[in-house]
């Protein structure tokens, strides 16, 4: 049984139905990511899962448990964390206020923890005190990455993480999201870089106007002879 | 070259920013004007003390009184312009309970209810009766918090994720609703509340006069800045106020970082809508009477005070009142008082053009 369960999807935005009987499976541990042309339902799949969206039909399991009509704050607590593209860090609040967030839903925030992301990420720990809006573009991603993974969660959501980085900073970002992989945590990744996303991941999805169009190993989608023409450039 | 260069940024300088050095330009011939004044006894260095004396004293009761008003506009996103009867709530509801604890037995329920009982005959001050005053301002932070919950549950709540004007038009009618039913059961006039001359002062000596402070502005000044510290304490220092500015920040994130919204949403009214009682008692105290309408009366001030230190940051609320307490009261040095109200907000306006994000706008959330 996979960590992650995704069956016969349909959600949206209010009226609005963007994904047509998705379904989708991550295991324990696994790195799988989400790729497809613009406005293909990728981030809809991500938010859908950490109940954003509005529910229309369809399964979702996490840990054996249906978890599709339950809010956010309810889901987090399950071992399911969401790191959302944009305006992902609280740009008031100083970088450990933004960590201490992350664990809110725990009674007192473990010391623990916040040397653990400190441990994955040095530059937060210099950068403690100062206000999150103050960061680096790549610094908030980390940030905003540490944030997800106070509570230790079992799968970590990433909504594409190398989004407005400069192109130095890309190759770092997805070495840090291999890191927190090898560290045990399944990931479900969308990304713009397809390429580079596949290129370091177990499996992939690809998504096209919100249904299911392939599903392989990263390597074997990026061999792919209609993938390659239709998503990759060739 | 250097000084070419020196003047050229000089003027850039005064270019991008004419208001601000019109400003201070203003600022600098007011303080020479006031200097000379003082030098040639158009007024007493006695008559500037009180005006700071009266200035601070409003400036903390406006302070007061916005920060609950910016609170909820940061964390919901509407200007509440039932603020100001939340104000007269507390005053209202504080005070009978004060008349009550004070008066019961020494004058008919009815008028002590209704506030109608002589306050000469009840003699209510912080000195002859404490209890009743303590009492008073439990009762007024508890309703006024409790008739938040209330009305938020019975119209905000269902209206929430609306836009900010449809909100505020709906406050609007909550605003009457309330003074309407207040005026119902009350009936208008002004009510006397306290011993009124009868409350301790004292006269203290400065330069060759003497400026009296009464008990009841000490204890506004000092509660109100008890409570501001309290407030900044909360929100600095304990993991509830980071959500509160988390989620004045980023609602969404907040959301998604496990924070419970809605819980932080009630609880910002409570905290809100108790320091505005407070702060309605309070006033009402300072003052020695009250009308159905005083909080309404006194809501655009607030919202100057709120808006000049930045809408939606509590600290700016504290700031923006002290301004507009001490700017109404020092132009009593230049101008005759009627024209006070007209002055304050002079000021805001010449700030906000200066300064359009406010005070601490754009500083700090919350």
């Amino acid at each position: 049984m996979a960590l992650l369960e995704i069956r016969d999807l349909d959600a949206g935005y209010g009226d609005l139905q963007i994904l047509d009987g998705v379904d989708m499976d991550v295991g324990d541990e696994e790195y799988v990511s989400i790729v497809g042309p613009n406005g293909a339902g990728k981030s809809t799949v991500m938010k859908s899962v950490f109940g954003l969206t509005t529910y229309m039909g369809g399964t979702v399991r996490f840990d054996g448990q249906e978890i599709s009509r339950l809010g956010p704050s309810e889901i987090i607590t399950r071992g399911l964390s969401y790191v959302p593209q944009n305006e992902n860090v609280f740009a008031g609040l100083t970088v450990r206020e933004n960590l201490q967030m992350g664990a809110y839903t725990l009674d007192g925030v473990p010391e623990s923890r916040v040397e653990a992301v400190f441990e994955r990420f040095p530059i937060l720990e210099e950068r403690q005190s100062q206000r999150a809006g103050s960061l680096s573009g790549g610094q908030q991603q980390m940030l905003a990455m540490g944030r997800a993974l106070m509570l230790d969660p079992a799968l970590l959501l990433l909504d594409e993480p190398s989004a407005g980085l400069a192109p130095d900073l890309v190759d770092d970002m997805f070495d840090r999201i291999d890191g927190i992989n090898g560290a045990g945590t399944a990931v479900l990744i969308v990304e713009q870089n397809a390429k580079e996303a596949l290129r370091r991941c177990d499996r992939g999805y690809v998504l096209v106007q919100g249904e299911n169009r392939h599903e392989d190993t990263g390597r074997a989608l990026l061999n792919d002879e209609q993938v390659r023409a239709d998503f990759l450039g060739g | 070259m250097a000084t070419g260069t020196d003047t050229s940024s000089l003027a850039a300088f005064v270019r991008e920013r004419p208001f601000g050095i019109a400003l201070a330009v203003l600022v600098a011939v007011l303080f020479v004007d006031l200097f000379r004044k003082l030098g040639a006894g158009g007024i007493t260095v006695a008559d500037l003390a009180g005006f700071l004396k009266d200035g601070t004293v409003l400036g903390l009761s406006l302070g007061l009184a916005g920060i609950g008003l910016a609170m909820t506009y940061s964390i919901l996103n509407f200007a509440n312009f039932a603020h100001g009867d939340y104000i007269t709530i507390g005053g209202v509801a504080g005070w009978i309970a004060t008349f009550l604890v004070s008066g019961l037995g020494s004058a008919e329920l009815e008028s002590l209810a209704l506030l109608t009982a002589s306050s000469r005959t009840l003699g209510v001050s912080v000195a002859t009766a404490p209890v009743a005053i303590v009492v008073g301002l439990l009762v007024a932070v508890v309703l006024t918090a409790a008739m938040a919950l209330l009305i938020d549950r019975l119209v905000f709540r269902p209206m929430r994720g609306q836009r900010g004007i449809s909100l505020l038009i709906a406050s609007v009618g909550v605003a009457l609703a309330v003074r309407y039913l207040l005026v119902f059961t009350l009936q208008s006039g002004p009510r006397g509340l306290t011993a009124g001359p009868a409350t301790p002062s004292w006269d203290l000596a400065v330069g060759s006069g003497t400026v009296t402070v009464t008990a009841h502005e000490l204890t506004l000044a000092a509660l109100a800045v008890a409570l501001m510290l309290g407030t900044h304490v909360l929100l600095r220092y304990t993991t509830f106020g980071t959500a509160m500015r988390a989620m004045a920040d980023n609602e969404d994130l907040a959301q998604v970082s496990g924070i419970p919204t809605e819980r932080v949403i009630r609880t910002t009214w409570l905290l809100g809508a108790g320091l505005t009682g407070a702060a309605g008692f309070l006033i009402a105290l300072e003052r020695g009477a009250l009308t159905t309408s005083f909080g309404w009366q006194l809501l655009l001030l607030v919202f100057a005070a709120v808006i000049l230190g930045g809408i939606g940051s509590v600290y700016g609320a504290m700031v923006g009142g002290l301004v507009i307490g001490l700017a109404s009261r020092l132009s009593l040095v230049w101008l005759p008082e009627s024209f006070i109200i007209v002055a304050a907000f002079v000021v805001m306006i010449v700030i906000l053009l200066v300064r359009p994000e406010g005070l601490l706008g754009g500083v700090t959330t919350v």
